[in-house]
Formats: structure tokens, C-alpha cells, sequence
């Protein structure tokens, strides 16, 4: 294994009094895909934006334990969550451009961290839009509204405005559930290229997608990690059985 | 819940099942043949070749179709992934037996020559590990599959010496050289008959336990140098470590 670049220790988490997640201890390599799987309500997207402090902006949200981001627990006083976010970003199911131009959805991010030389700009959103796998294809329509994108190209074109922050680590919750065949292919190739260089983390209901683009996997159930492991061994033998009984679709 | 894909898995089963049965049969008969000289029970053998073949070509099928319709995984995968390699070995064994079969005219002029060289000793054990790895391949249940590493190392070893004292022969009389090729051609029917079990019985560990204990009979056969390669290995358990003692392996469901 890798680094280790996300460790939660007895990770509780309460939506006021109903719990749902219950001590959760994982170690999340870094470089790497990790996948959570799970039933819907398992918990598996609240853990995904506890890393990067999503839930904060929920009030009857309570939280016991610790998230340590190289280290540093992102729940202490002295962190500044915007800079936490900047480090981590985060791609949603449905893709959210803002309503401006493909040029501006890109710059936005670096504009309000200071940087307003437009030499640079140029610079970060045509690296961004190459690393996202999008260049191509906006590169002669940079001035126009993203909404004209397609849903694939949009869903890159996110991807694309969280690396021009230049995070670390990249949240991706079902970024590829409302999306078709082609472009679920566009966005596994882009995740398993942005792995080089980031620590991806994605939750996913497709499993087959788990299996294809993540290195591990962990599989939430009511809360609960049941089961953590190479994806390679989870998926051929793992060892709790309901992992099993989840995977083989055999649940319930 | 019962997944829809659970009756093509049943299916599948049961025909694996039925191919170990027709070709423990088709093995059987033919020792039995072998050993009475019945070239009449070894015409009937070659000519029910073609029922193996055939369910050989259903199984592949079947197993394909479930490949691209269900995307298998976990237990369904191993199940499927072995029954096309156990469906593959059961094919084998089957032209093996046709092989011994298509030799015992040639014997069958020679009505001693089988007991001088105590191959019925040798035919029996192979029938019986035949016989064993068909229940195992039915029951799914592991304990015994150390007895059957054990059986195919020993019919290895009697059909080496009974080849070498072939050979011997052959040297000294060249008249004896046409049955000759033919029981060397029976004996390593026999080895391969063995060695398909030992896979056979490979396979159903992986199905039951997910452990993938091929290549590591030599570590069986020699524990001390099991022990020795096992250091450093990491996650490479050797054989020992793989299979549960006898007297606790349970059999498995389904």
C-alpha cells in the first residue's frame, strides 16, 4: 500500500439522535481510487462529505472521533474549512456548472484565491480542461455558456474546475450515475489518468464501476464498515459474507 | 431474495455434475474393459464419447452466456470461472478413457501381462480417485481433497516404475515392443487421469474457499521446503496453511 492519506479513527456520526455512521476506522492510501459501495442509507455518502466537511452545513449533524488529512485532524478549531475544501475537492452526481462561460467556470476558482493575471488564468484553465480530458472538445468554444455542454462534457468540466484549485484529494459522488455508457467510459479513463496525481475517493452504486476504476473498496452497510480491502480480492473473494451476499446482488 | 440468475447457476451445476458422472463412468468402464480385455464394453466407451462432447460444448456455452449477461462476481464468479476449467479437465479425462479403451485390443492378446506388472493395483487407485473427486465435485466438500494430492503423488510414483520396467523390457525383447507402446500409452492415461483429478479438485477449493492452491504440491510433498518457501512469501500461504485439517473442514452449502 501507499501513503496513507485519509485516516478516520472511531469516525461517529449522528443525524440529531438517529446514528448514522458508527465507528468508522479506515485508512485511505494515497494516489489511489478507493470505492465505498453500500445500499442506499448505508452511509456511504455521508462518510464521503464528512472528509471534506460537507456536513458542517447541515445543524443537527454531530460528530465523535477523528478525520486526519496527512495527518491533521480536519475537525480541530484552527482549521480553515475553505482551504480544507481547496485541498479537497468534490465532484457531484449531477453535474453543476455555473451559469458563465466555459472559461470563467474554470477560472473562478483560482480568480477568488488571488490570482488575477490573465496570462495565468489562460494557463490553469487550458491545463485544468486537459487534465479533466475536455480540451479538446471546448477548446474553440472556451467563451461560451458551459450549460451548452453536453451532461458527460459538463461532468468534466466540473472535474476540470475542482483540479484548477489544485486539490489533493478529489470527492467524487456518483459522478457518473445519471450519465451514458460513453461517457461513464470518458470519466472512469479520466479517473483512473487523475489517480497519477490525486487521491480519488468515489462512492458509486454501480459496482461493476467499483470494480472497474478503484484499487480498493469498502462496503457500508447500516452504517457500519463491513468490509475493506483490494478491490481485486473483494470482488473475487471476500472474506465477510455479506460483502458476498451485497456484490453477487444475493442482499436482502 | 432469488436472483433470476440464480437458475442458470443451478443449471450449471448440474451439468458439471452430470459431466463428472458420465465421464467417472466412461473411466470406470473402461478400466473394466482394461482389465478383462472386453473390446466390445471398449467400442461402447469410444462411441459415448460424443455424449461428453457434446454437454462439453453445452457447458462452455452456458458458461459464456452468463459471462456476458450477469457480469459474475465474488462466489459466482469462481463458480463459473472453474466449472469452464473443470468442464475442460472433465473433457480430457474423458479422451483419456477412450484412449485406454482404443489400446486394449492390442493388450488383450496378452491376458497376464497386466497382473506380471501389478497394474491393477495402479488401475484401482486411479479408478478410485476418479471416483472420489466426482463425489467432492458433487458434495463440494474440501476435507478429502488432501487424500486426493496424496493418491495422484503415489500413482505418479507406480506409474513411473511400471513405465521403467516397460522400458527395461523393451530393450532386451524387441517382440514385445508393439504391446509395450501400448501399455505405456494406457500408463500415462493413467498419470493424466490423475493429474485432471488433482486440478478437478483444485478448482472446487477455489469455488468453496476463494484459495488458489495450484503449483503447490510440490510444497505438499515436501513439507520442510513448504515451510522454508513460505518465509517472505507475504500472502502466499502454503498448502498446509490453505486447507483446513480433515477433522475440521465442514462441508460446504450448495
Amino acid at each position: 500500500m501507499k501513503e496513507v492519506k485519509i485516516v478516520t479513527k472511531d469516525l461517529t456520526l449522528h443525524y440529531g439522535q438517529k446514528m448514522a455512521l458508527n465507528s468508522i476506522n479506515i485508512q485511505i492510501p494515497e494516489k489511489e481510487v478507493t470505492a465505498f459501495i453500500g445500499p442506499s442509507g448505508c452511509g456511504k455518502s455521508t462518510f464521503l462529505r464528512s472528509l471534506n466537511r460537507m456536513n458542517d452545513l447541515i445543524p443537527s449533524v454531530h460528530i465523535k472521533g477523528e478525520i486526519l488529512i496527512d495527518g491533521l485532524n480536519i475537525y480541530e478549531k484552527k482549521i480553515d474549512v475553505v482551504n480544507l475544501r481547496k485541498k479537497i475537492g468534490m465532484v457531484f452526481q449531477k453535474s453543476n456548472p455555473f451559469a458563465k462561460s466555459i472559461f470563467e467556470n474554470i477560472a473562478y476558482g483560482p480568480r477568488i484565491n488571488g490570482i488575477n493575471d490573465k496570462k495565468k488564468l489562460t494557463e490553469i484553465v487550458e491545463t485544468s480542461l486537459k487534465n479533466a480530458a475536455i480540451w479538446d472538445e471546448v477548446k474553440d468554444r472556451l467563451p461560451d455558456s458551459a450549460l451548452g455542454l453536453s451532461g458527460g462534457q459538463q461532468q468534466r468540466l466540473c472535474i476540470a474546475r475542482t483540479l484548477a484549485v489544485q486539490p489533493e484529494i478529489i470527492l467524487m459522488d456518483e459522478p457518473a450515475s445519471a450519465l451514458d455508457p460513453i461517457s461513464t467510459g470518458k470519466i472512469e479513463e479520466l479517473i483512473f489518468e487523475l489517480k497519477k496525481n490525486y487521491t480519488i475517493v468515489i462512492v458509486t452504486h454501480n459496482m461493476q464501476q467499483a470494480a472497474r476504476v478503484s484499487d480498493h473498496t469498502a462496503f457500508f452497510y447500516l452504517g457500519e464498515l463491513i468490509e475493506y480491502g483490494k478491490t481485486r480480492k473483494i470482488f473475487t473473494s471476500p472474506d465477510i459474507k455479506q460483502t458476498e451476499e451485497y456484490i453477487t446482488g444475493r442482499f436482502g | 431474495m432469488e436472483r433470476h440468475f440464480e437458475l442458470e447457476l443451478q443449471k450449471l451445476n448440474k451439468r458439471v455434475n452430470k459431466m463428472g458422472n458420465l465421464v467417472a463412468e466412461q473411466v470406470h468402464n473402461a478400466f473394466d474393459a482394461l482389465l478383462r480385455g472386453d473390446t466390445e464394453l471398449a467400442r461402447l466407451i469410444i462411441e459415448k464419447d460424443r455424449k461428453v462432447d457434446k454437454l462439453d460444448n453445452k457447458i462452455d456455452k452456458l458458461c459464456q452466456s452468463i459471462f456476458a449477461l450477469a457480469q459474475p462476481v465474488a462466489t459466482d464468479l469462481r463458480l463459473i470461472m472453474s466449472s469452464l476449467k473443470m468442464n475442460n479437465d472433465l473433457e480430457r479425462m474423458g479422451d483419456h478413457a477412450v484412449t485406454i479403451a482404443q489400446k486394449i485390443e492390442g493388450i488383450s492378446d496378452y491376458p497376464d501381462i497386466l497382473a506380471e506388472l501389478h497394474m491393477e493395483e495402479i488401475v484401482k487407485m486411479t479408478d478410485l480417485i476418479v471416483n472420489d473427486v466426482i463425489t467432492i465435485l458433487n458434495t463440494r466438500n474440501t476435507a478429502f481433497v488432501k487424500d486426493i494430492f496424496e493418491l495422484a503423488l503415489s500413482i505418479n510414483e507406480k506409474t513411473h516404475a511400471v513405465t521403467a520396467r516397460i522400458i527395461e523390457e523393451m530393450m532386451h525383447k524387441s517382440e514385445v515392443i508393439v504391446v509395450a507402446t501400448n501399455l505405456i500409452i494406457v500408463l500415462t492415461a493413467i498419470e493424466r487421469l490423475a493429474g485432471y483429478s488433482t486440478n478437478i479438485a483444485e478448482s472446487i477449493v477455489f469455488i468453496v474457499d476463494g484459495k488458489i492452491i495450484k503449483h503447490k504440491k510440490k510444497n505438499f510433498d515436501n513439507q520442510e521446503a513448504a515451510a522454508e518457501s513460505h518465509i517472505g512469501q507475504g500472502d502466499e500461504p502454503g498448502l498446509d496453511q490453505m486447507l483446513p485439517p480433515i477433522s475440521e473442514a465442514t462441508p460446504s452449502e450448495g
